[in-house]
């Protein structure tokens, strides 16, 4: 049977399910924390930090990733503050100056609200988000794809970057990939790269709804309590 | 050897082996520690054995390889017992001197002694070395004493008798009581209270648990845990023991890194001994404590010295911090309940319980007790291994003990705890070593390295020189560590080489302070540190080097030109025949002149100049 308990999310007490995470809770009653290598039924790692959240306890508040974070009774956790916006923009703007040929990336630059990028555009095909290693991994139990090398050099490959008669091209790795999306002009070119999420469409929900969300088809994909 | 079957028998074997050392009247202390043996101290030793042998002295004098003694500088070092003359820089062939002069004589070698650089006299003794007076040595007090690679000396040196006694009379519980009275603090950079950990520990669920000590140190310019594991290795597993009989695990893992070859041996010989002697195994001195300990290697990822990526590497998957909502004391190595210490916070607890909380507590200021080992590197005149009394302030360490600058220059700033660490300037020299004063002001205890700069080095040439460190020891795993600091040595790269700008450095400060709030572990918060603490504190710098594209240090190299001075040149031609890149004319005699399109700013010409005749502006 299940056990609840008890937490405030935003001010809102919440009942939540005994062992669930904090982002699950908050995607379940409509709170809408942006995060990008939070697949629902993968494990987490904490990889993207965009859910990050502040965890107040006894008079301290901590930034920690609310995926990884599960419920406790009497929690109390805060996902907008001024603190906590600041740093997701940040992240976000890191993101997407590092791989700005996807509408996901650029739909959470957006919700995250990016106004300007001010590093060059790198233009990567990865964010090593991990969405395909885990979905191969945990559920295929395949692992015809990992992580290689560490730091600068880590990125995605086979094992010893040779696909494996295991791998059966079942395509999980490419429909959770959010560098699948291209952007609505079709993908940027070298030199090219902008911030989109620019027109006027998507512009007018961002000003309108709490928290610059977009209702983005990422969020779709997310289960993201706003489509529920 | 025989297996000790009770606590009687080890005091038994112990008094034994003490009355056996008394027949010894001299005793050559020759130190074996990986600095002195970079300068053939190894050589040495098998010379001095040699010389023993030949002059039929090698059954009245004990010749003993020990550990570091913590002046490197000086390497190697020879200490001559009963009268404890000190010898430095002590070549192989110095070794029949030393036998039949002071060993078979008595006679002091005047050339070997130690100068006072102050006072220009030659030292007798260790005890009156000024690097040393000022210093409270108590953990690497008995490297000295102990041949690492002999559980004898350290059972005669009074080893073991702490782990017996709590297994004799102390409850678990009192020992976690005492820790946590003695105020013991985390020696590996986070200083969280020792105390705290084994009790949340003890109280975790689970039968099986286990202790780690990470001997993965890594920072650039430290080395203590080194010198301590490979110089006593018994200290620090008689600490592991008593932690593990405390906390109830009855298992170890000493996590050391595979370039520190001589820790690893070391340990792996104390081990073997251990076991021999029944220290190791079941039912240790016929009490119902049972305890193994494993020697790991690590492959040399800084990244593996942080708690959770440590334990995933022991495990064997890829060495990758995970979040620790949940404490590692409560779900740690194999997700079970794990205490994980510092190399020399395991070996500061056979000392706390030998003496009493109290004893140690008497050390130190209001939150940081004890005493702790600082490697003393850089723009020093003495380089080396310093132990002092927390709360000692910098300034002691660095002019007292360390001597000042080297060639007389003017010490600028301090760099203490490593990458991790931050960049203290003169002005905050009276700054207690304490590890909630040096948080305060930007910087960290850290593991205790300790970087001394003087004026010719550039405080943003050095944040970048960190920023490069850590981007190729991340492991890739979180955004804002990967890009974060990625980002930040791409500003700071344009800024060295005359393309920054002030709104980029604004970019700079807020991308730092996002990295520290928002990074998965460790490494991740902290790497901002070497830029957020040279920001603060040498903020003129920067803006030097951004509005008037100078670098006042002359060192990046993109914003200075090397020219000769024309009054101080005499035309001698050793810069000229020094130039690789031919940027050099100039007549025999004659002022000579470097051709700016051609030199590549190496710097030769400035150092094999003798009449300081070549400008950096």
């Amino acid at each position: 049977m299940l056990q609840y308990i008890n937490v405030s999310i935003d001010g809102a007490v919440i009942r939540a399910v005994k062992g669930s995470s904090v982002l699950d809770t908050a995607i379940e009653y409509g709170i809408c924390i942006p995060h990008l290598c939070h697949v629902p039924y993968l494990s987490d790692i904490g990889a993207c930090r965009l859910c990050i959240v502040e965890h107040v306890d006894n008079g301290r508040s901590q930034t920690t990733t609310s995926c990884t974070l599960n419920v406790q009774e009497g929690m109390v956790i805060l996902t907008n503050t001024d603190k906590i916006r600041k740093l997701r923009r940040n992240l976000a703007e890191l993101l997407v100056a590092q791989a700005p040929n996807s509408r996901a990336i650029q739909d959470i630059a957006l919700r995250c609200g990016v106004k300007e990028v001010r590093y060059p555009f790198r233009n990567e095909n990865c964010v090593l988000c991990g969405r395909c290693v885990r979905v191969c991994t945990e559920v295929w139990k395949a692992r015809a794809i990992g992580f290689v090398g560490r730091g600068k050099d880590r990125h995605v490959g086979h094992p010893f970057g040779v696909r494996p008669q295991f791998c059966k091209k079942c395509g999980s790795c490419i429909q959770l990939c959010p560098m699948t999306i291209t952007p609505c002009e079709g993908p940027m070119k070298k030199g090219k790269e902008h911030l989109c999420s620019q027109c006027e469409s998507q512009l007018m929900i961002a000003d309108q709804t709490p928290g610059n969300c977009v209702w983005c088809k990422l969020g779709e994909g997310f289960a993201c309590g706003r489509y529920a | 050897m025989y297996r000790l079957n009770s606590i009687r028998e080890l005091e038994h074997l112990r008094r034994q082996l003490v009355e056996e050392r008394k027949t010894f009247v001299t005793t050559v202390m020759t130190c074996g520690g990986t600095g002195c043996q970079a300068s053939r101290s190894r050589a040495l030793i098998t010379a001095i054995r040699n010389e023993l042998i030949q002059q039929g002295l090698d059954g009245k004098v004990r010749l003993r390889a020990t550990g570091c003694h913590g002046f490197c500088e000086q390497g190697p070092i020879v200490v001559i017992e009963p009268s404890n003359i000190f010898y430095c820089h002590v070549a192989p062939d110095d070794a029949f001197e030393i036998v039949s002069q002071t060993v078979a004589r008595g006679k002091v070698i005047e050339r070997l002694l130690y100068t006072d650089p102050v006072t220009g006299e030659k030292v007798h003794t260790e005890s009156q070395i000024p690097f040393y007076q000022r210093q409270d040595r108590q953990v690497l007090s008995l490297n000295r004493l102990v041949d690492p690679c002999s559980i004898e000396d350290y059972i005669a040196a009074g080893g073991y008798l702490a782990l017996a006694g709590v297994l004799d009379r102390v409850a678990p519980e009192e020992i976690v009581r005492e820790i946590k009275a003695s105020g013991l603090r985390g020696r590996g950079g986070g200083g969280f209270p020792t105390g705290r950990k084994w009790t949340e520990c003890r109280e975790a669920a689970g039968d099986e648990k286990y202790v780690i000590c990470n001997a993965d140190e890594g920072d650039p310019g430290a080395y203590m845990d080194r010198c301590v594991l490979e110089g006593n290795p018994h200290l620090v597993f008689e600490g592991m023991m008593i932690g593990a009989w405390a906390v109830g695990a009855r298992k170890g893992y000493v996590y050391v890194r595979n370039e520190y070859p001589l820790a690893v041996e070391h340990s792996r010989i104390a081990v073997q001994q251990m076991c021999e002697l029944g220290l190791l195994g079941n039912n240790i001195l016929g009490t119902s404590f049972s305890f193994d300990i494993d020697i790991a290697r690590g492959g040399g990822a800084f990244v593996c010295g942080e708690s959770t990526a440590l334990m995933a590497s022991l495990e064997g998957k890829v060495g990758e911090p995970r979040p620790k909502d949940v404490h590692t004391v409560v779900d740690g190595l194999y997700h079970k309940p794990t205490v994980l210490n510092n190399v020399e916070t395991w070996a500061n607890v056979p000392a706390i319980i030998r003496n009493g909380s109290a004893w140690f507590a008497s050390k130190g200021t209001k939150g940081s007790k004890g005493t702790k080992i600082l490697a003393l590197t850089g723009r020093i005149k003495n380089t080396g291994l310093v132990e002092v009394a927390m709360g000692t302030p910098i300034r002691t360490v660095v002019f007292d003990i360390g001597g000042g600058a080297v060639n007389g220059n003017a010490i600028k700033s301090v760099q203490i705890g490593g990458p991790s660490g931050g960049c203290l300037p003169v002005t905050k020299f009276d700054l207690p070593v304490d590890f909630d004063v040096l948080r305060e002001v930007g910087s960290m205890v850290g593991s205790g390295g300790m970087v001394v700069m003087d004026e010719e080095s550039c405080m943003v040439d050095v944040a970048k020189y960190f920023l490069g460190f850590l981007q190729d020891e991340s492991c890739g795993k979180c955004l804002p560590c990967r890009l974060g600091i990625d980002r930040m040595l791409e500003i700071i790269t344009d800024i060295t080489e005359g393309r920054g700008t002030l709104k980029q450095l604004d970019l700079l400060e807020e991308l730092a302070e996002t990295v520290a709030e928002t990074a998965l572990c460790g490494l991740g918060k902290t790497a901002p540190n070497p830029v957020l603490s040279t920001l603060r504190h040498f903020r003129s710098e920067y803006e030097a080097h951004i509005n008037g594209k100078k670098c006042p240090a002359g060192v990046c190299k993109a914003l200075i030109t090397y020219s000769i001075d024309a009054d101080k040149c005499n035309g001698c031609g050793v810069c000229l025949r020094g130039c690789v890149h031919e940027a050099i004319t100039g007549k025999k005699k004659e002022t000579h002149n470097i051709d700016a399109r051609r030199c590549q700013k190496c710097g030769i010409c400035r150092s094999e100049c003798k009449f300081d005749a070549i400008r950096v502006a």
